[in-house]
């Protein structure tokens, strides 16, 4: 996946990127209030300080809800169809997206995950396995 | 009658109504479908262009048919014109209440137009701009409502078959809509036959994509008396925002949905058991099942058994999307919803016209991040 889906150049996001091919998984801390968020924001959303700290996160989270697509809304997704995407709840408390690696079983809501850092179709992100 | 409650009670109406064909219009842009749909509604009204002092366009997805363009077409230099954003059309009738009652206006036009069908609109593509999400695939409206289902489901225990009960009913109103595109009969057995498009939602439990146009024309309750329609008063409004986004715990439950309901029963002092029928702009079901839980028409996490009933269906007690919604009917995000409830209220409904219906409910939201509603009604004053 490239080109219209691809966000390495976000500005905001950058980091986190940038972490992710150094094997580190991070997510914005507040440098005022210490409230964790993602998706990144220029901003705290709750005391509105601009000074942020990328930290490392601990990669192990529960799946709160899946999708599997059936369908390519995209061409670049053709190949890879059937494939499921998670929203994953962060054992450290941020909700974070990614793809699904098929495990054994297919997979169930509050399923313990894992995630994987790498290169995924041309972006630096993370996938989810079943713990 | 105003209170200080809720000061706009009563104080407009929608006093005309007016649609293209909902299918496929190729060559016709934004702009010319809702001019066309314009056109219909001031006729509807018995008024001219001549007799507006405003004008609220209401963007498409593409961002086109805003109040400028539209307004060009047009052609009168209005007192009062301004946009809003796609799927906005319950805002933008509150827009015009809110003209209305200040004093800005008094005789507004509201439009919306489509083309994404025979345009080719990608809507594949990231509304708001790649993210993580979307490089992960989570793309397309039926991504985000599918995670929201599927979560649904593992809560509540909520089944494909009660949850198919959406499509399927949207189906059998649509079959008494000569207007709708989709009135092939559909069964359960071949909604559950159809394969999942993003599981676990099906090709069915999202909307079409259709061109048209759709107009509305709101005014005083003092002129809308001596126009030739029966007047729709606007009852109520409400709105609550959840512009938080992502950073929302569950923003994909759209939790926020239920401040909005909280505040249209407190501002009106109705409750849902008074509503006659009720409108719910559907880009998929999900929509549907979250907003009759929020609203209070079931309990949270009820739908699906609520739903099972057939409450919804034609000939149940709470008559949903009587002309099929953009399930079945036409895609036009939520401006044939307010159509057919002014067709409903004054009788006009054909083959699936309720019986004597007085007040309905108009509930929509922007996607992920604002909710709207409307009490709509015959009477000036709605009793609780």
């Amino acid at each position: 996946m490239s080109g219209d889906l691809s966000p390495v150049d976000d500005p905001v996001a950058g980091p986190f990127f940038a972490g992710i091919l150094e094997g580190r998984f991070t997510a914005q801390r507040c440098n005022s209030c210490e409230a964790l968020r993602w998706p990144p924001l220029s901003g705290c959303p709750d005391c509105h300080s601009r000074s942020t700290t990328w930290v490392e996160v601990a990669p192990t989270g529960t799946i709160w809800s899946f999708v599997v697509y059936h369908r390519a809304f995209q061409a670049s997704l053709k190949e890879e169809i059937p494939y499921t995407v998670a929203m994953v709840e962060l054992d450290d408390g941020p909700y974070v997206v990614g793809r699904l690696v098929p495990g054994d079983k297919p997979p169930a809501v509050g399923d313990r995950v894992v995630a994987e850092l790498g290169e995924f179709g041309g972006v630096p992100s993370v996938r989810w396995r079943t713990a | 009658m105003a209170s200080s409650r809720n000061p706009i009670a009563g104080q407009a109406a929608i006093v005309g109504i007016g649609h293209t064909v909902q299918g496929e219009l190729p060559g016709r842009s934004v702009e010319e479908n809702a001019v066309d749909a314009a056109l219909l509604a001031l006729a509807d009204a018995g008024l001219s262009v001549d007799d507006l002092d405003g004008l609220i366009g209401c963007k498409s997805v593409q961002g086109q048919g805003n109040d400028v363009t539209v307004g060009q077409l047009l052609g009168r230099n209005l007192p009062y014109v301004q946009s809003l954003d796609y799927g906005t059309c319950n805002f933008s009738l509150h827009l015009a209440v809110m003209a209305i009652v200040s004093g800005l206006a008094s005789t507004i036009l509201l439009t919306y137009g489509a083309n994404a069908r025979t345009a080719k609109f990608d809507f594949g593509k990231p509304m708001y701009g790649a993210d993580m999400a979307s490089a992960a695939g989570l793309v397309h409206i039926s991504g985000r409502a599918g995670l929201a289902l599927q979560r649904h489901k593992a809560l509540y225990g909520t089944t494909d078959e009660q949850f198919g009960m959406l499509a399927v009913g949207q189906r059998q109103w649509a079959q008494k809509n000569p207007n709708a595109i989709f009135r092939t009969p559909m069964t359960m057995a071949d909604y559950l036959a159809e394969p999942y498009m993003v599981e676990p939602l099906r090709r069915s439990d999202v909307t079409m994509i259709s061109d048209g146009g759709v107009a509305v024309v709101v005014t005083t309750a003092e002129r809308a008396r001596n126009l030739p329609q029966q007047p729709v008063y606007v009852s109520g409004i409400a709105e609550h925002a959840g512009v938080r986004g992502e950073h929302n715990p569950e923003n994909l439950m759209r939790p926020w949905l239920k401040d909005s309901a909280k505040a249209i029963w407190s501002t009106t002092g109705l409750t849902p058991a008074d509503m006659d029928a009720v409108y719910i702009q559907d880009p998929t079901a999900v929509w549907s099942l979250q907003m009759l839980e929020y609203y209070g028409f079931c309990g949270l996490g009820e739908g699906g058994p609520f739903l099972a009933e057939g409450h919804t269906l034609p000939g149940g007690d709470l008559p949903l999307n009587t002309h099929g919604g953009q399930l079945s009917e036409s895609y036009t995000w939520g401006w044939m919803h307010m159509v057919e409830a002014v067709r409903q209220l004054r009788g006009q409904a054909g083959e699936r016209q309720l019986a004597d219906p007085k007040v309905a409910l108009y509930a929509s939201s922007h996607g992920f991040l604002k909710a709207a509603a409307s009490v709509l009604s015959t009477e000036e004053s709605v009793a609780a």
